[in-house]
């Protein structure tokens, strides 16, 4: 394999295995979220707030492997 | 309907399908997805230093937004009525999201001071995710294509540079240099430990700018990457058949890039938000 296959196959890699952290992180936020709504429909609002918030932050563990995956097709050539 | 009808209709997809299995694709076509986002200069200017000042695609659909969010907040506030009609509601409901919705939920104090920044900040990233959904000819000869200035990393380290900067402003201008900085640190933790924190403390002041740009680029250019790989594939197949699938599920993903634009432009106001709160409520 000449090193180019090798980042891609790297990249591919850092995507696939960098998503599932947070997905798993995604479902039980949102999971636990729905749950607490579920019993307390009163402060959904802002339970709603803080879940997007939380969001932002798990989705954006995912988005590094994204750009180190953008990195090594596009830039480690 | 009478039920004969449905019949009929159901013999006519059927048939709709197999002549589309049956007619090969058209002549084969490549659609370079990287080549989707480079930026090529329309209009070439000469660069001051190293700053090159040519006008190019992501400079366009900048002017493009601000246009847009110009010219409605005119129309809005020329037109304002005590019955609102759909429009004004709809703008109203807007406006109310990000004043309520993101400034009063997270901020406890500095509010009205800072709703105008977060305010302009939703509706900028809002407008620039939105226009990007649009078809516009600024691609490769003029094709129209997707693209979106926050698809682009200048544009959102720059975004994310005026919450960091308003950040350390608002705690600065409220408890002063010494007091701001000197918060970082807990005042009950041992010696060693203490200065350890305000270590950790600053690297993730730091890393809250890496992370409030690369989510809103990363998440802009993944979304436009996977549209533009649905339309590619339907050329890669060339089969009417499947391109008529793709174009289904290529809806669906338009639809979902539509929440995902609106998600994004809520996630960064609020972020900024809570940021320049946490900044002015740090001391207690």
């Amino acid at each position: 394999m000449n090193p180019h296959a090798y980042a891609e196959l790297g990249a591919g890699l850092a995507m696939g295995l960098g998503a599932v952290g947070p997905g798993i992180g995604l479902g039980i936020l949102i999971g636990k979220a729905l749950e607490s709504i579920a019993r307390q429909p009163e402060v959904a609002g802002d339970i709603r707030t803080n879940m997007f918030i939380g969001i932002g932050v798990t989705e954006a563990v995912a988005l590094y492997a994204f750009v180190v995956a953008l990195i090594l097709v596009f830039v480690a050539k | 309907m009478k039920k004969g009808m449905k019949w009929v209709w159901l013999v006519v997809v059927l048939a709709a399908l197999v002549g589309l299995f049956l007619i090969p694709g058209g002549a084969k076509e490549t659609l370079n997805v990287a080549g989707e986002f480079d930026l090529q200069p329309i209009l070439k200017l000469p660069s001051i230093g190293p700053v090159d000042l040519s006008v190019n695609k992501a400079v366009v659909y900048l002017w493009l937004a601000t246009a847009v969010i110009i010219v409605i907040a005119i129309i809005i506030a020329r037109n304002l009525k005590p019955e609102p009609g759909r429009f004004q509601a709809a703008m109203e409901g807007m406006y109310s999201l990000a004043r309520d919705g993101i400034a009063r939920s997270v901020m406890r104090s500095g509010v009205n001071a800072w709703f105008p920044y977060i305010g302009a900040v939703f509706f900028f990233v809002l407008i620039n995710n939105l226009i990007g959904l649009i078809p516009l000819p600024f691609g490769e000869h003029h094709q129209f294509s997707f693209y979106t200035a926050t698809a682009n990393l200048y544009v959102t380290v720059t975004l994310a540079l005026f919450t960091f900067v308003f950040t350390h402003y608002a705690g600065i201008s409220k408890y002063g240099l010494r007091r701001y900085v000197g918060g970082w640190m807990p005042s009950g933790a041992p010696p060693v430990l203490r200065e350890f924190i305000f270590v950790i403390h600053a690297v993730s002041e730091f890393f809250r700018l890496v992370s409030l740009s690369v989510r809103l680029f990363a998440n802009m250019v993944a979304g436009h990457a996977i549209l533009a790989v649905f339309f590619a594939m339907a050329l890669i197949f060339q089969s009417y058949l499947i391109a008529v699938a793709l174009q289904g599920a290529s809806v669906l993903i338009y639809l979902f890039e539509i929440f995902v634009a609106v998600i994004q432009a809520f996630i960064f106001a609020i972020l900024s938000a809570v940021y320049i709160g946490g900044a002015l409520d740090s001391q207690h």
